[in-house]
């Protein structure tokens, strides 16, 4: 996902094309395609007041629009509470007739984005900008690779994506908590799936919205991981009282397995590919190599791990190969 | 302007006249099982002779390019027998030869990585000391722009410190194939990237300590930034070291020696 690098002042993207188009399309395109294209969400009561709203465990496709996320909203005495926007202009308002139609009538009071994935924010859109909040870093990165993000979102999945923009925050989080309606929420400021990764807890359900730092059945990503800071911030929410756990992709997870698997995953990809690149094998070969059978099960599983080789195999390489002198 | 209108025109019958030519020369062709739009011009251009599609030419690539400036490639021609060389391009890329390898005593074999400018078919050509070209490839889904973005290492102020700057595993694979793997910093430039002139590594050669040559790479400005390049020389109980020599476009050399062990390690 480094597209962003490419793009240049004054050329047109095909994102610009197309939002020009949605201000126009009602006018020419008629009604063939208007109904086509539907976010089909439904809300999961997973604790008093808390609401999933699940993504299917896939990557990004032309047939899910890019709907592979775990968001969540919480009723509050005076409002909802969301966490994550999902991945398109389209998905948030889906997003928000899903909560107008759970939570008759209340506001949104804020919006939290965990990180600055594509699927994490890109629905802000729809929302008060000054609602929507997340750690002054998340809104550097959003700032910074928001637009080739965007970019990349329209060749994946295409039409889904019309008349979407990336929004930055408009208020940086600081302290470690904060009330929010007549509800209190832990606010965790750690890193390692991206340079900045929120973790929010309600402090009345005791629901911990993990972020992209757990997986559960549904393979990690890894562009901009950390593998060793990641391993941290895990032993770290591992330790954070909690009921149950959602994470940013995968199942609801009462258990903690979701930590223990990500944290077995992460392990093994580090070891494996450490082991590969220090033996000099090219990346083409790393990514044959066997994902073991206790991976086997996990969504996307082949995907990703051939995704994150060409992630992290630069760097393992520069740290592993020696250096020679040459004259 | 009537002059160059007519010259427009002579231009465009010039082209289909080029154009049915190398149609009717093409009739012996094998069709291309990636159904490219290059392949009877590609063809003609880098593979003259006699051309088979052959499975044998295993090229490994990942279906989509996650980084379209380091997309990696594995050509493994181990199963044929006598090749003489090995011809990689990229149908769709502005400078479509990647590179080519001379394996004079080497495994039919080479790692490396590429920049795609769009998605586009890799194409590789197996050419054995019968003169026939044994072709086969894969395509690769891909994002825009990697061979007209400026290499990473122009945000550097001291990329030119670092230029030949190498690091490299060596170890004997089997008893007589050691596997080479190397990474030598270079920008690489294609010449496509605005007011940044093409400057790239154009050749490395392997060679034992008594001057045999081992592999011969000549490469493109498609090769990747800082190229990481996999070669399996062959190596015999004599061989304790490789020696290698690389020069770039502005006739920069660098050479360097890595030692092969004498027991097996894989």
């Amino acid at each position: 996902m480094k597209n962003n690098r490419n793009r240049r002042a004054g050329s047109y993207s095909r994102r610009h094309v197309l939002q020009l188009l949605a201000g126009t399309a009602c006018a020419c395109c008629g009604s063939v395609h208007a109904n086509k294209l539907a976010y089909d969400l439904t809300a999961t009561e997973i604790a008093s007041g808390t609401w999933a709203v699940h993504g299917r465990s896939e990557y990004f496709t032309l047939e899910n629009g890019g709907n592979i996320v775990n968001v969540a909203f919480i009723e509050v005495p005076d409002g909802v509470v969301v966490v994550d926007s999902g991945p398109s202009r389209r998905y948030g308002e889906a997003l928000l007739q899903l909560i107008e139609k759970t939570v008759p009538g209340k506001p949104v009071l804020r919006v939290y984005n965990t990180h600055h994935h594509p699927d994490h924010f890109l629905g802000n859109q729809v929302f008060d900008r000054t609602v929507i909040a997340a750690p002054q870093q998340v809104i550097d990165n959003i700032l910074a690779e928001g637009d080739g993000f965007a970019d990349n979102m329209y060749r994946l999945v295409g039409d889904w994506m019309r008349g979407t923009a990336p929004i930055a925050p408009g208020l940086a989080l600081e302290g470690d908590s904060e009330e929010i309606g007549g509800r209190k929420f832990s606010l965790f400021y750690l890193s390692g799936h991206t340079s900045s990764d929120l973790v929010i807890r309600d402090d009345q359900t005791g629901v911990l919205f993990s972020g992209d730092l757990a997986f559960y059945n549904r393979a990690p990503t890894t562009p901009h991981a950390q593998i060793e800071v990641w391993q941290e911030s895990l032993q770290t929410i591992s330790a954070l009282d909690r009921e149950l756990i959602l994470p940013g992709h995968g199942l609801r997870d009462d258990s903690g397995a979701s930590i223990e698997q990500t944290a077995d995953y992460l392990d093994w990809l580090h070891r494996g590919l450490s082991e590969a690149a220090a033996s000099g094998l090219t990346m083409n070969e790393a990514m044959a190599l066997p994902v073991p059978a206790r991976f086997q099960s996990i969504d996307v599983v082949q995907t990703e791990y051939q995704r994150s080789v060409v992630h992290m195999y630069l760097t393992l390489e520069d740290d592993l190969m020696p250096l020679i002198d040459v004259k | 302007m009537i002059n160059r209108t007519i010259k427009r025109i002579i231009a465009a019958a010039a082209l289909v006249i080029i154009s049915q030519v190398s149609t009717a020369g093409a009739s012996s062709l094998p069709q291309d099982p990636l159904n490219s739009v290059m392949w009877e011009n590609l063809a003609g251009r880098f593979f003259p002779g006699e051309i088979v599609i052959d499975q044998r030419v295993r090229v490994s690539a990942p279906h989509d390019a996650e980084d379209q400036m380091q997309v990696p490639i594995t050509i493994d021609a181990t199963d044929l027998d006598n090749v003489v060389e090995i011809v990689a391009i990229a149908d769709l890329n502005p400078i479509p030869h990647i590179l080519t390898l001379h394996p004079t005593r080497a495994q039919a074999f080479i790692g490396f990585r590429v920049k795609l400018e769009q998605a586009s078919p890799i194409r590789v050509g197996v050419k054995t000391s019968d003169g026939v070209w044994h072709v086969n490839g894969v395509i690769v889904n891909a994002a825009g722009g990697g061979c007209t973005a400026p290499a990473l290492a122009h945000g550097l102020d001291n990329w030119y410190k670092t230029l030949g700057q190498t690091r490299a595993i060596t170890r004997r694979e089997t008893a007589d194939a050691a596997r080479l793997s190397l990474r030598m910093r270079h920008p690489m430039d294609t010449g496509l990237a605005p007011g940044i002139p093409v400057f790239y590594l154009n050749t490395i050669e392997v060679t034992s300590p008594n001057g045999d040559e081992l592999a011969k790479i000549e490469m493109f400005e498609p090769v990747s930034e800082n190229p990481t390049l996999t070669l399996k020389p062959l190596v015999n109980d004599n061989i304790s070291e490789l020696l290698v020599y690389a020069r770039d476009t502005e006739a920069n050399e660098f050479r360097f020696s890595l030692p092969v062990s004498d027991t097996i390690d894989n």
